[in-house]
């Protein structure tokens, strides 16, 4: 019996995809279909990429000619809308043109009538939807699905793993885990979550052996002006970087819940841990005083405090 | 768009965003059950049967089961598995209807089956080959089959034929002169779907068609046709529920043969965990048939008197039975099953059923009149080693 680890970089992440097995050969050859996936929904909703359907639904935004969608595309945009509607609005596709005043490596802050102007662009209720097509009201207005697509990537490979026959290993995109089954013995996996303050050092522990764990916190991508830091999670009614919570880790039978329900609770502030408890997840939170909060629900795995071993 | 969301806003309740995120395609693996690859660990199970049948004032039959299976992988693409069981069977049962008095006399017999199956695993594909044997002192059974199963691409989909043929001896300690046999031959195809990631379809339909002899030495009279054809339709449904971790499994079966019995099963197990060692499966099944063409019911001749129909011996029928078993009823059997993983190799398990049968029971019909009803407990206990 055999773990081996197939190292790639995609979605800006270092990616890793671990497998038990008797045989090397079949478990590169399933890890190689698993990367596939991941690197097809990468192209498949990039927003670089002129042709990918994103921005083809981007670039017909504000011209009344609706863009036909295909049926993943389409469940996830129902998804889009159902978390934007269980978020209270917090959770918005549309909210990625905020970047073009957001600019994390200038460590610049935005001039506020520019940032004015974009608000109106923002706002799921502008998506128009009738069956397959889609239409963006306003021109100027993106969909943006950065906010779920590595966690449905991690899904998504995982479920083309045990399509391959694979029973034993994870994918891990950048934090964003997707757990196949326990190691070939039976035994948990353990993941590490990392201390939102020290970049090397993990503040907790999870074991798993099925479901996922996703983290957000303002320590991924910010800046540090005048003593405050400004986190590239941000709020869609104001335009600016949500504060109350250091990171948010989450564990859910899917890493698109997980992942999800991790940046929702960044949003929504002090409202965070009872809006987690609502949703049935088990979560671990750290606020600005690094103090943490943890829940578990019945039968998911138990978040250990303190480093790895 | 907006009435999706609207809807979404006002199921604003525990666990909507899991159960959202679990609706995605291909986020959960499928229920693949019947992946074509060959199991990777072995197994070992030891159970204990008792099943005993009763009917008011008389305590029938009784049934101590100890069997084995055994599963081992030969090879990523081999597989050979294989089971023995013994029964001690005792007691006795009515020669006729539900009457105590007609009952055989008490009787010991003991049963000794074993089967082997050598399974092959193909990319998309699996074939396997099984003998049974099956040995009592008045009745032998043989039986060989062959199996395949085929996968779609996306391992959501897979097909399934079997035939199968059975040579039995009949013989019986009433009747030292008895020496009968019986073929059959059997067909099945199905096909199993994974509709969503949370709901499995299967619809299996067999044909069985057999010669020889069908009727019962213990029981008089009872003349049976010497042909039989049967045909079932078996169709499930199984669906998980993610938020509570529980699968309800659902069953119809339809049965007829050409005996005349046409019978309707409808089944259900709820499966839920308890914890993360336990899982407790309560279950239900409702059952009803109807008679068989030649069965009569406990009305007597006036003056032979019983067991024989009136004008049995001045007009004998051709085919005629008194056996229970072929009369028209209805019946009830719950269920409870109790499964403790002990480690990731060792589990047990603790099964309990109670049958409950009456003629008054039967759906869409009358049930046959005059027969006392019939019950019956199963008990089973069992441990599972993996290696």
């Amino acid at each position: 019996m055999r773990s081996c680890g197939f190292e790639f970089q995609a979605m800006s992440s270092v990616c890793e995809i671990r497998l038990d097995g008797d045989d090397e050969a079949v478990l590169a050859s399933a890890a190689r279909r698993a990367i596939a996936e991941v690197r097809r929904i990468e192209t498949t909703y990039s927003r670089y990429r002129a042709d990918s359907i994103v921005s083809r639904i981007n670039a017909a935004a504000g011209t009344g000619v609706p863009t036909e969608v295909d049926d993943e595309t389409s469940a996830l945009l129902d998804f889009a809308g159902q978390l934007h509607a269980l978020s209270d609005g917090l959770f918005d596709i549309t909210s990625g043109v905020l970047r073009r005043v957001w600019d994390f490596k200038c460590r610049r802050l935005p001039d506020p009538d520019r940032l004015g102007e974009l608000l109106p662009l923002m706002g799921w209720q502008q998506v128009e939807r009738e069956g397959y097509e889609v239409h963006l009201a306003q021109a100027g207005m993106e969909l943006d699905f950065g906010g779920f697509g590595k966690e449905y990537a991690a899904d998504r490979a995982m479920s083309v793993l045990a399509d391959a026959g694979q029973r034993h290993g994870f994918v891990n995109l950048g934090g964003d885990i997707r757990v196949l089954g326990p190691r070939a013995d039976g035994s948990a996996w353990r993941f590490g979550i990392q201390h939102p303050r020290c970049d090397a050092d993990t503040i907790a522990s999870v074991e798993m052996t099925e479901g996922a764990l996703a983290s957000s916190g303002d320590y991924e991508r910010y800046f540090e002006l005048d003593g405050q830091r400004y986190c590239h999670i941000l709020d869609p009614r104001t335009g600016w970087p949500v504060r109350g919570w250091t990171s948010v880790s989450v564990t859910a039978p899917a890493c698109v819940a997980a992942g999800a329900l991790s940046t929702i609770a960044m949003l929504k502030g002090e409202h965070a841990l009872d809006f987690l408890e609502t949703q049935r997840a088990s979560f671990f939170a750290v606020d600005l005083a690094l103090q943490t909060f943890h829940h578990e629900q019945p039968d998911a795995r138990r978040f250990d405090h303190g480093a790895l071993p | 768009m907006a009435a999706t969301d609207r809807r979404a806003a006002r199921a604003d309740k525990a666990g909507a965003i899991i159960a959202a995120a679990l609706s995605l395609p291909g986020v959960m693996a499928p229920l693949k059950v019947f992946a074509e690859s060959a199991p990777e660990h072995g197994e070992v199970a030891v159970k204990y049967l008792q099943y005993k049948d009763s009917q008011p004032g008389l305590e029938r039959i009784k049934v101590k089961a100890p069997s084995v299976y055994v599963l081992a992988p030969l090879s990523p693409k081999w597989a050979v598995e294989g089971s023995l069981v013994s029964d001690s069977v005792s007691g006795a049962t009515p020669r006729y209807h539900t009457a105590i008095s007609g009952a055989t006399p008490r009787m010991n017999d003991e049963r000794v089956a074993g089967d082997v199956k050598v399974t092959r695993y193909e990319e998309r594909s699996a074939y396997s080959v099984g003998l049974s044997k099956s040995k009592e002192h008045d009745y032998d059974s043989s039986a060989i089959s062959f199996d395949a199963g085929f996968s779609s691409d996306d391992n959501n989909r897979t097909w399934n034929v079997g035939v199968g043929y059975a040579s039995d001896k009949i013989s019986s300690t009433n009747d030292i002169t008895l020496h009968e046999r019986k073929r059959t031959a059997e067909l099945m195809v199905g096909v199993t779907q994974a509709w969503t990631a949370n709901d499995l379809l299967q619809a299996n339909l067999t044909f069985n068609s057999g010669r020889g002899y069908y009727s019962d030495p213990y029981k008089t009279p009872d003349v049976r046709p010497d042909k039989r054809t049967q045909a079932i339709l078996l169709t499930r449904w199984n669906h998980h529920f993610p938020e509570l971790a529980s699968t309800l499994r659902t069953s119809y079966r339809y049965y007829r043969d050409t005996f005349g019995i046409r019978a309707h099963t409808l089944g259900a197990d709820w499966v839920q965990p308890v914890g993360a060692m336990v899982t407790v499966t309560p279950s239900l099944r409702l059952y009803s048939q109807s008679a068989a063409k030649f069965y009569f019911d406990p009305v007597y001749d006036p003056d032979v008197g019983a067991p024989y129909p009136p004008g049995y011996f001045t007009n004998p029928p051709e085919f005629i039975s008194a056996d229970q078993r072929l009369s028209a009823f209805g019946a009830v059997t719950l269920g409870l099953k109790l499964a403790v993983k002990l480690t990731p190799d060792w589990s047990a398990d603790l099964k309990g059923e109670r049958y409950e049968q009456r003629s008054k029971w039967r759906v869409g019909g009358e049930g046959s009149p005059g027969l006392d009803p019939f019950s019956a407990t199963f008990l089973q206990v069992g441990v599972n080693r993996r290696f």
